[in-house]
Protein backbone atom coordinates (compact mmCIF):
# COMPACT_ATOMS: atom_id res chain seq x y z
CA UNK A 1 0.00 0.00 0.00
CA UNK A 2 2.72 2.36 1.06
CA UNK A 3 4.60 1.66 -1.99
CA UNK A 4 1.97 2.46 -4.40
CA UNK A 5 1.97 5.82 -2.88
CA UNK A 6 5.93 6.49 -2.86
CA UNK A 7 6.70 5.04 -6.17
CA UNK A 8 4.65 7.99 -7.57
CA UNK A 9 5.97 10.93 -5.30
CA UNK A 10 9.25 11.14 -7.68
CA UNK A 11 8.15 14.94 -8.82
CA UNK A 12 7.70 13.23 -12.64
CA UNK A 13 4.32 13.34 -13.48
CA UNK A 14 3.06 12.31 -16.69
CA UNK A 15 0.44 14.43 -18.73
CA UNK A 16 -3.27 12.29 -19.18
CA UNK A 17 -5.46 14.07 -21.64
CA UNK A 18 -9.04 15.19 -19.74
CA UNK A 19 -11.89 17.66 -20.83
CA UNK A 20 -12.04 20.53 -18.98
CA UNK A 21 -15.38 22.87 -18.24
CA UNK A 22 -15.72 23.79 -21.99
CA UNK A 23 -15.35 20.09 -23.09
CA UNK A 24 -11.72 20.71 -25.02
CA UNK A 25 -9.10 18.52 -24.06
CA UNK A 26 -6.22 19.40 -22.07
CA UNK A 27 -3.23 17.64 -20.61
CA UNK A 28 -3.65 16.65 -16.60
CA UNK A 29 -1.58 15.07 -14.42
CA UNK A 30 -3.70 12.83 -12.28
CA UNK A 31 -2.84 9.58 -12.92
CA UNK A 32 -5.47 6.91 -12.61
CA UNK A 33 -5.67 4.23 -9.58
CA UNK A 34 -5.13 1.52 -11.97
CA UNK A 35 -2.09 2.65 -13.07
CA UNK A 36 -0.26 3.01 -9.58
CA UNK A 37 -1.78 -0.80 -8.46
CA UNK A 38 0.26 -1.89 -11.83
CA UNK A 39 3.59 -0.36 -11.42
CA UNK A 40 3.67 -0.88 -7.87
CA UNK A 41 2.76 -4.89 -8.86
CA UNK A 42 6.34 -4.31 -11.50
CA UNK A 43 8.31 -2.83 -9.14
CA UNK A 44 7.99 -5.44 -6.13
CA UNK A 45 8.34 -7.96 -9.00
CA UNK A 46 11.78 -6.34 -10.18
CA UNK A 47 12.98 -6.06 -6.53
CA UNK A 48 11.83 -9.36 -5.42
CA UNK A 49 13.72 -11.15 -8.41
CA UNK A 50 17.04 -8.93 -7.45
CA UNK A 51 16.81 -9.81 -4.30
CA UNK A 52 16.36 -13.28 -4.39
CA UNK A 53 18.99 -13.68 -7.14
CA UNK A 54 21.16 -12.49 -4.52
CA UNK A 55 20.22 -14.60 -1.72
CA UNK A 56 20.66 -17.94 -4.39
CA UNK A 57 23.98 -16.70 -5.04
CA UNK A 58 25.29 -16.36 -1.78
CA UNK A 59 23.80 -19.84 -1.16
CA UNK A 60 25.73 -21.21 -3.91
CA UNK A 61 23.01 -22.18 -6.13
CA UNK A 62 23.48 -19.51 -8.52
CA UNK A 63 26.15 -17.64 -10.28
CA UNK A 64 26.84 -13.85 -10.18
CA UNK A 65 26.14 -13.65 -12.99
CA UNK A 66 22.47 -14.20 -12.37
CA UNK A 67 22.39 -11.58 -9.96
CA UNK A 68 23.66 -8.81 -12.61
CA UNK A 69 20.93 -9.90 -14.88
CA UNK A 70 18.07 -9.75 -12.68
CA UNK A 71 19.80 -5.91 -11.81
CA UNK A 72 19.26 -5.09 -15.54
CA UNK A 73 15.98 -6.49 -15.81
CA UNK A 74 16.75 -8.95 -18.12
CA UNK A 75 16.32 -12.83 -19.09
CA UNK A 76 18.25 -15.15 -20.50
CA UNK A 77 17.78 -14.79 -24.23
CA UNK A 78 18.02 -11.05 -23.82
CA UNK A 79 21.59 -11.50 -21.97
CA UNK A 80 22.36 -13.97 -24.47
CA UNK A 81 21.52 -11.44 -27.54
CA UNK A 82 22.94 -8.27 -25.57
CA UNK A 83 26.33 -10.55 -24.94
CA UNK A 84 26.35 -12.18 -28.04
CA UNK A 85 26.79 -15.63 -26.33
CA UNK A 86 24.44 -18.68 -27.40
CA UNK A 87 21.64 -19.24 -24.97
CA UNK A 88 22.35 -22.72 -24.10
CA UNK A 89 26.06 -21.16 -23.31
CA UNK A 90 24.95 -18.33 -21.24
CA UNK A 91 22.42 -20.66 -19.15
CA UNK A 92 25.28 -23.32 -17.91
CA UNK A 93 26.99 -20.06 -17.20
CA UNK A 94 24.41 -19.82 -14.68
CA UNK A 95 26.02 -22.59 -12.74
CA UNK A 96 28.69 -21.59 -10.32
CA UNK A 97 31.41 -24.15 -10.75
CA UNK A 98 31.43 -23.47 -14.47
CA UNK A 99 31.27 -19.59 -14.18
CA UNK A 100 34.66 -19.84 -11.61
CA UNK A 101 36.52 -21.43 -14.77
CA UNK A 102 35.33 -18.64 -17.35
CA UNK A 103 38.07 -16.68 -19.31
CA UNK A 104 38.81 -13.19 -18.55
CA UNK A 105 37.22 -13.07 -22.66
CA UNK A 106 34.06 -14.31 -22.23
CA UNK A 107 33.75 -12.11 -18.43
CA UNK A 108 34.70 -9.11 -20.65
CA UNK A 109 31.84 -9.28 -22.86
CA UNK A 110 29.07 -10.26 -20.43
CA UNK A 111 30.79 -6.87 -18.28
CA UNK A 112 29.97 -4.96 -21.42
CA UNK A 113 26.69 -6.42 -21.79
CA UNK A 114 25.47 -5.10 -18.20
CA UNK A 115 27.99 -2.34 -17.69
CA UNK A 116 29.53 -3.52 -15.01
CA UNK A 117 33.74 -3.98 -14.31
CA UNK A 118 34.81 -7.74 -14.53
CA UNK A 119 35.99 -7.24 -11.01
CA UNK A 120 31.91 -6.35 -10.16
CA UNK A 121 30.89 -9.14 -12.45
CA UNK A 122 32.52 -12.00 -10.10
CA UNK A 123 30.45 -10.84 -6.97
CA UNK A 124 27.21 -9.59 -5.34
CA UNK A 125 26.74 -7.15 -2.34
CA UNK A 126 26.50 -8.64 1.10
CA UNK A 127 23.36 -6.37 1.98
CA UNK A 128 20.00 -5.41 0.48
CA UNK A 129 20.48 -2.88 -1.83
CA UNK B 1 6.35 24.63 -20.95
CA UNK B 2 9.68 25.76 -20.28
CA UNK B 3 11.71 28.24 -22.34
CA UNK B 4 15.30 26.80 -23.34
CA UNK B 5 18.18 27.75 -25.16
CA UNK B 6 19.58 25.65 -28.41
CA UNK B 7 23.25 25.42 -29.59
CA UNK B 8 22.83 28.09 -31.74
CA UNK B 9 21.38 30.96 -29.32
CA UNK B 10 17.29 30.57 -30.44
CA UNK B 11 14.97 29.68 -27.75
CA UNK B 12 13.33 26.68 -27.84
CA UNK B 13 9.88 25.87 -26.13
CA UNK B 14 9.35 22.83 -24.55
CA UNK B 15 5.76 21.45 -23.86
CA UNK B 16 4.70 18.92 -21.74
CA UNK B 17 3.24 15.81 -23.44
CA UNK B 18 1.49 12.66 -23.00
CA UNK B 19 3.40 10.24 -25.90
CA UNK B 20 6.54 10.55 -26.26
CA UNK B 21 6.78 9.37 -30.08
CA UNK B 22 3.49 12.32 -31.24
CA UNK B 23 5.35 15.16 -28.25
CA UNK B 24 8.43 14.51 -29.90
CA UNK B 25 7.39 15.03 -33.76
CA UNK B 26 4.98 17.78 -32.52
CA UNK B 27 8.17 19.81 -30.99
CA UNK B 28 10.51 19.09 -33.94
CA UNK B 29 7.55 20.60 -36.23
CA UNK B 30 6.80 23.84 -33.65
CA UNK B 31 10.55 24.36 -33.58
CA UNK B 32 10.34 24.54 -37.41
CA UNK B 33 7.76 27.59 -37.06
CA UNK B 34 4.59 25.53 -37.54
CA UNK B 35 2.06 25.64 -34.80
CA UNK B 36 0.94 21.91 -34.49
CA UNK B 37 -0.50 19.96 -31.19
CA UNK B 38 -0.04 17.12 -29.58
CA UNK B 39 -3.15 15.23 -30.65
CA UNK B 40 -2.97 16.72 -34.31
CA UNK B 41 0.16 15.12 -35.36
CA UNK B 42 -1.40 11.96 -33.03
CA UNK B 43 -4.22 11.60 -35.69
CA UNK B 44 -2.40 12.39 -38.77
CA UNK B 45 0.24 10.28 -38.13
CA UNK B 46 -2.43 7.24 -37.50
CA UNK B 47 -1.02 6.63 -34.15
CA UNK B 48 -4.07 5.10 -32.38
CA UNK B 49 -3.79 1.06 -33.33
CA UNK B 50 -4.53 -2.58 -31.36
CA UNK B 51 -1.94 -4.97 -31.20
CA UNK B 52 -1.37 -8.13 -29.52
CA UNK B 53 1.76 -9.63 -30.05
CA UNK B 54 2.32 -13.08 -27.91
CA UNK B 55 5.18 -13.94 -29.77
CA UNK B 56 7.22 -10.96 -28.60
CA UNK B 57 8.01 -10.44 -25.01
CA UNK B 58 9.08 -7.84 -23.29
CA UNK B 59 10.61 -8.86 -19.87
CA UNK B 60 8.79 -12.14 -19.88
CA UNK B 61 5.22 -10.46 -20.74
CA UNK B 62 3.86 -10.41 -23.98
CA UNK B 63 3.49 -6.99 -26.01
CA UNK B 64 -0.23 -5.74 -26.26
CA UNK B 65 0.58 -2.40 -28.65
CA UNK B 66 -2.02 0.03 -28.50
CA UNK B 67 -0.27 2.43 -30.89
CA UNK B 68 1.31 1.73 -34.10
CA UNK B 69 5.12 0.80 -34.61
CA UNK B 70 7.58 3.01 -33.14
CA UNK B 71 8.75 5.52 -35.77
CA UNK B 72 5.58 5.52 -37.59
CA UNK B 73 4.08 8.54 -36.34
CA UNK B 74 7.09 10.42 -37.10
CA UNK B 75 7.56 9.41 -40.67
CA UNK B 76 3.90 9.48 -41.49
CA UNK B 77 3.46 12.86 -40.30
CA UNK B 78 6.23 14.14 -41.59
CA UNK B 79 5.53 13.08 -45.29
CA UNK B 80 1.58 13.75 -44.86
CA UNK B 81 2.47 17.07 -44.18
CA UNK B 82 5.12 17.31 -46.69
CA UNK B 83 7.74 18.29 -44.97
CA UNK B 84 11.77 16.96 -45.68
CA UNK B 85 13.13 14.93 -43.14
CA UNK B 86 16.36 13.01 -42.19
CA UNK B 87 16.68 9.75 -40.48
CA UNK B 88 19.98 7.74 -39.95
CA UNK B 89 21.11 4.61 -38.41
CA UNK B 90 24.88 3.65 -37.20
CA UNK B 91 26.73 0.33 -36.41
CA UNK B 92 29.30 2.51 -34.74
CA UNK B 93 28.34 4.22 -31.54
CA UNK B 94 31.41 6.53 -31.95
CA UNK B 95 30.27 7.81 -35.23
CA UNK B 96 26.77 8.01 -34.25
CA UNK B 97 27.82 10.06 -31.38
CA UNK B 98 29.82 12.37 -33.54
CA UNK B 99 27.30 12.87 -36.08
CA UNK B 100 24.78 13.72 -33.14
CA UNK B 101 27.17 16.71 -31.90
CA UNK B 102 27.76 17.68 -35.53
CA UNK B 103 23.97 18.37 -36.17
CA UNK B 104 23.66 19.95 -32.99
CA UNK B 105 26.08 22.43 -33.80
CA UNK B 106 24.43 23.46 -36.68
CA UNK B 107 21.65 24.77 -34.64
CA UNK B 108 19.03 21.52 -35.60
CA UNK B 109 17.36 19.66 -32.69
CA UNK B 110 17.83 15.96 -33.06
CA UNK B 111 14.96 13.50 -32.27
CA UNK B 112 16.58 10.23 -31.08
CA UNK B 113 15.17 6.52 -30.10
CA UNK B 114 16.68 5.19 -26.79
CA UNK B 115 16.33 2.54 -24.18
CA UNK B 116 14.31 3.62 -21.61
CA UNK B 117 16.04 1.62 -18.54
CA UNK B 118 20.02 3.61 -19.51
CA UNK B 119 18.63 6.72 -19.04
CA UNK B 120 19.52 7.81 -15.74
CA UNK B 121 17.53 10.66 -14.96
CA UNK B 122 14.02 8.93 -14.93
CA UNK B 123 12.89 7.12 -11.56
CA UNK B 124 12.32 3.41 -11.13
CA UNK B 125 9.32 3.64 -11.99
CA UNK B 126 10.17 4.05 -15.68
CA UNK B 127 13.20 2.31 -15.63
CA UNK B 128 12.46 -0.84 -17.94
CA UNK B 129 13.98 -2.62 -21.27
CA UNK B 130 11.56 -0.40 -23.38
CA UNK B 131 13.63 -0.25 -26.40
CA UNK B 132 11.30 3.13 -27.88
CA UNK B 133 11.64 5.92 -25.91
CA UNK B 134 11.93 9.17 -28.33
CA UNK B 135 13.82 12.19 -26.84
CA UNK B 136 14.81 15.49 -28.42
CA UNK B 137 18.56 16.74 -27.89
CA UNK B 138 18.96 20.27 -27.47
CA UNK B 139 22.37 21.00 -27.58
CA UNK B 140 25.71 19.55 -25.70
CA UNK B 141 28.39 21.66 -23.32
CA UNK B 142 31.27 20.11 -21.72
CA UNK B 143 30.27 16.07 -22.20
CA UNK B 144 26.46 16.77 -20.98
CA UNK B 145 23.09 16.86 -23.33
CA UNK B 146 20.80 18.69 -22.82
CA UNK B 147 17.56 16.58 -23.11
CA UNK B 148 14.11 18.15 -23.97
CA UNK B 149 12.07 14.52 -22.67
CA UNK B 150 8.16 15.97 -23.67
CA UNK B 151 7.13 13.11 -20.89
CA UNK B 152 8.82 15.04 -18.27
CA UNK B 153 7.47 18.72 -17.30
CA UNK B 154 10.70 20.74 -18.36
CA UNK B 155 14.43 19.64 -19.91
CA UNK B 156 17.19 18.07 -18.34
CA UNK B 157 20.19 16.90 -18.34
CA UNK B 158 22.21 13.59 -19.64
CA UNK B 159 25.55 12.76 -19.34
CA UNK B 160 27.30 11.90 -22.73
CA UNK B 161 28.21 8.18 -21.62
CA UNK B 162 25.00 7.31 -20.95
CA UNK B 163 23.60 8.78 -23.86
CA UNK B 164 25.18 6.57 -25.56
CA UNK B 165 24.97 3.67 -23.52
CA UNK B 166 20.70 4.53 -24.07
CA UNK B 167 21.19 5.25 -28.04
CA UNK B 168 23.48 1.79 -28.35
CA UNK B 169 21.77 -0.36 -25.84
CA UNK B 170 23.03 -4.25 -26.49
CA UNK B 171 20.20 -6.81 -26.74
CA UNK B 172 17.33 -7.58 -28.83
CA UNK B 173 15.94 -4.51 -31.04
CA UNK B 174 18.81 -2.61 -30.19
CA UNK B 175 17.60 1.07 -31.70
CA UNK B 176 21.19 1.70 -33.13
CA UNK B 177 21.34 5.90 -32.13
CA UNK B 178 17.92 5.89 -34.87
CA UNK B 179 18.35 9.52 -34.89
CA UNK B 180 15.99 12.04 -37.12
CA UNK B 181 15.82 15.79 -37.78
CA UNK B 182 13.89 17.93 -40.21
CA UNK B 183 15.59 19.91 -42.77
CA UNK B 184 12.51 21.68 -43.94
CA UNK B 185 8.55 22.59 -43.27
CA UNK B 186 6.33 23.18 -46.26
CA UNK B 187 5.28 26.67 -44.89
CA UNK B 188 1.46 26.17 -45.87
CA UNK B 189 1.01 22.53 -44.63
CA UNK B 190 -2.30 21.08 -46.19
CA UNK B 191 -3.84 20.04 -42.47
CA UNK B 192 -7.22 19.39 -43.69
CA UNK B 193 -5.31 16.62 -46.44
CA UNK B 194 -3.47 14.94 -44.05
CA UNK B 195 -6.07 14.59 -41.40
CA UNK B 196 -8.17 13.10 -43.84
CA UNK B 197 -5.13 10.46 -45.11
CA UNK B 198 -4.49 9.89 -41.37
CA UNK B 199 -7.93 9.08 -40.82
CA UNK B 200 -8.58 6.79 -43.76
CA UNK B 201 -5.27 5.15 -43.21
CA UNK B 202 -6.09 4.26 -39.27
CA UNK B 203 -10.19 3.22 -40.36
CA UNK B 204 -8.05 0.26 -42.72
CA UNK B 205 -5.55 -0.62 -39.66
CA UNK B 206 -8.41 -1.16 -37.42
CA UNK B 207 -10.31 -2.93 -39.51
CA UNK B 208 -8.76 -4.72 -42.46
CA UNK B 209 -5.62 -5.99 -41.66
CA UNK B 210 -6.58 -10.08 -42.68
CA UNK B 211 -5.03 -11.27 -39.61
CA UNK B 212 -6.59 -12.00 -36.15
CA UNK B 213 -3.85 -10.22 -33.92
CA UNK B 214 -4.41 -6.49 -35.35
CA UNK B 215 -7.12 -4.39 -34.85
CA UNK B 216 -10.44 -4.80 -33.69
CA UNK B 217 -10.03 -8.84 -34.36
CA UNK B 218 -6.86 -8.40 -31.80
CA UNK B 219 -9.11 -7.15 -29.17
CA UNK B 220 -11.16 -10.28 -29.26
CA UNK B 221 -8.47 -12.86 -29.17
CA UNK B 222 -7.32 -11.38 -26.67
CA UNK B 223 -10.37 -10.69 -24.78
CA UNK B 224 -10.92 -14.53 -25.27
CA UNK B 225 -7.62 -15.62 -24.05
CA UNK B 226 -8.10 -13.21 -20.80
CA UNK B 227 -11.17 -15.31 -19.93
CA UNK B 228 -9.80 -18.34 -20.06
CA UNK B 229 -6.38 -17.37 -18.60
CA UNK B 230 -6.88 -18.13 -14.56
CA UNK B 231 -7.58 -21.82 -15.74
CA UNK B 232 -5.09 -22.15 -17.86
CA UNK B 233 -1.96 -20.28 -16.18
CA UNK B 234 -3.01 -19.97 -12.82
CA UNK B 235 -4.44 -17.08 -10.78
CA UNK B 236 -0.93 -15.66 -9.94
CA UNK B 237 0.51 -15.72 -13.68
CA UNK B 238 -2.66 -15.01 -14.89
CA UNK B 239 -2.36 -11.68 -12.61
CA UNK B 240 0.79 -10.91 -13.98
CA UNK B 241 -0.34 -11.14 -17.17
CA UNK B 242 -3.02 -8.59 -16.34
CA UNK B 243 -0.62 -5.93 -15.11
CA UNK B 244 1.39 -6.34 -17.85
CA UNK B 245 -1.71 -5.24 -19.73
CA UNK B 246 -2.97 -2.86 -17.32
CA UNK B 247 0.81 -1.23 -18.62
CA UNK B 248 -0.06 -1.24 -22.23
CA UNK B 249 -3.03 0.87 -21.33
CA UNK B 250 -2.29 3.01 -18.76
CA UNK B 251 1.44 3.35 -17.73
CA UNK B 252 3.53 3.87 -21.40
CA UNK B 253 2.19 7.40 -21.50
CA UNK B 254 -0.73 6.84 -23.61
CA UNK B 255 -2.58 9.59 -22.12
CA UNK B 256 -5.26 7.63 -20.56
CA UNK B 257 -7.33 4.68 -21.47
CA UNK B 258 -4.78 3.60 -24.53
CA UNK B 259 -4.29 7.02 -26.26
CA UNK B 260 -8.73 6.38 -26.80
CA UNK B 261 -8.47 10.40 -24.83
CA UNK B 262 -5.62 11.63 -27.07
CA UNK B 263 -7.61 10.57 -30.41
CA UNK B 264 -10.76 11.99 -29.14
CA UNK B 265 -8.79 14.96 -28.98
CA UNK B 266 -7.65 15.05 -32.46
CA UNK B 267 -10.93 14.32 -33.86
CA UNK B 268 -12.21 17.59 -31.54
CA UNK B 269 -9.71 19.62 -33.12
CA UNK B 270 -10.72 17.73 -36.73
CA UNK B 271 -13.84 19.07 -36.41
CA UNK B 272 -13.22 22.21 -35.61
CA UNK B 273 -11.11 22.64 -39.20
CA UNK B 274 -13.63 20.95 -41.20
CA UNK B 275 -16.38 22.65 -39.58
CA UNK B 276 -18.36 19.18 -39.09
CA UNK B 277 -20.96 18.35 -36.81
CA UNK B 278 -20.54 14.56 -37.46
CA UNK B 279 -16.83 14.61 -36.12
CA UNK B 280 -17.83 16.01 -33.09
CA UNK B 281 -20.40 13.38 -32.40
CA UNK B 282 -17.66 10.69 -32.98
CA UNK B 283 -15.16 12.37 -30.53
CA UNK B 284 -17.66 11.75 -28.19
CA UNK B 285 -17.94 8.00 -28.96
CA UNK B 286 -14.10 7.87 -28.94
CA UNK B 287 -14.03 9.85 -25.36
CA UNK B 288 -17.01 6.93 -24.02
CA UNK B 289 -14.80 4.19 -25.47
CA UNK B 290 -11.86 5.55 -23.84
CA UNK B 291 -14.22 5.81 -20.22
CA UNK B 292 -14.75 1.79 -20.81
CA UNK B 293 -10.47 1.17 -21.81
CA UNK B 294 -10.55 2.76 -17.89
CA UNK B 295 -13.04 0.44 -16.78
CA UNK B 296 -11.71 -2.20 -17.83
CA UNK B 297 -8.10 -1.22 -16.44
CA UNK B 298 -9.96 -0.51 -12.81
CA UNK B 299 -11.59 -3.75 -12.89
CA UNK B 300 -8.42 -5.62 -14.36
CA UNK B 301 -6.66 -3.59 -11.22
CA UNK B 302 -9.16 -5.05 -8.57
CA UNK B 303 -8.82 -8.68 -9.91
CA UNK B 304 -4.92 -8.09 -9.14
CA UNK B 305 -5.33 -6.59 -5.88
CA UNK B 306 -8.05 -9.05 -4.65
CA UNK B 307 -10.86 -6.92 -4.02
CA UNK B 308 -14.75 -8.24 -4.49
CA UNK B 309 -13.71 -11.57 -5.42
CA UNK B 310 -17.31 -12.97 -6.19
CA UNK B 311 -18.04 -9.48 -8.73
CA UNK B 312 -14.89 -8.68 -9.77
CA UNK B 313 -13.76 -11.67 -11.84
CA UNK B 314 -11.30 -12.22 -15.55
CA UNK B 315 -14.82 -12.88 -17.14
CA UNK B 316 -15.92 -9.86 -16.22
CA UNK B 317 -12.76 -8.04 -17.63
CA UNK B 318 -12.55 -10.22 -20.60
CA UNK B 319 -16.16 -8.97 -21.17
CA UNK B 320 -15.27 -5.25 -21.02
CA UNK B 321 -12.55 -5.56 -23.59
CA UNK B 322 -14.99 -7.46 -25.94
CA UNK B 323 -17.62 -4.50 -25.00
CA UNK B 324 -14.31 -2.31 -25.93
CA UNK B 325 -14.25 -4.24 -29.02
CA UNK B 326 -17.52 -4.18 -30.48
CA UNK B 327 -17.63 -0.43 -29.83
CA UNK B 328 -14.41 0.54 -32.04
CA UNK B 329 -16.14 -1.82 -34.45
CA UNK B 330 -19.05 0.57 -34.93
CA UNK B 331 -16.66 3.72 -34.27
CA UNK B 332 -14.31 3.00 -37.18
CA UNK B 333 -16.96 1.96 -39.54
CA UNK B 334 -18.80 5.18 -38.63
CA UNK B 335 -15.53 7.09 -39.19
CA UNK B 336 -15.00 5.69 -42.54
CA UNK B 337 -18.01 7.16 -43.86
CA UNK B 338 -17.63 10.39 -42.26
CA UNK B 339 -14.36 10.96 -43.79
CA UNK B 340 -15.70 9.71 -47.12
CA UNK B 341 -17.78 13.12 -47.10
CA UNK B 342 -15.41 15.22 -45.95
CA UNK B 343 -14.03 17.60 -48.39
CA UNK B 344 -10.49 18.42 -48.81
Amino acid sequence: MELEKEIFKDGMPKGYYTQNDNRKYVLDTNHCWSEEVCVAAIVSEVRANIENARKEVIAGLKSPLCYHMAVRQMDVKFLARAAGIAVFRVKRHMRPEIFAKLKSSVLDRYAVALAVTPEELKTVPDSEA
Amino acid sequence: MATELKANGKPFVHYHAAHCESGVTSALLRDKGMDISEPMVFGIGSGIFFGYLPFMKMTGLPISTFRAAPGSIFHKTAKRLGAEFVTKKFRNPQKGMDELKQVLKTGQIVGMTTNMYWLPYLSERFRWNFLGHNIIALRETDGVFRISDSMLEHPIDCPVADLERARFAPGPANPHGYMYYLKSVNPRPDLRNASIKGMKSTCFMMLNIPMPIFGVRGMRFLAKKVIKSPDKLGFDEACRQLVGLIRWVEEVGTGGGGFRYMYAAFLQEAAQLFGSGELADLSKEMNAIGDSWRAFSVTAARIVKQRNKEKETFAKAGGLMLICAGREENFFKDLGKVVGKLKT
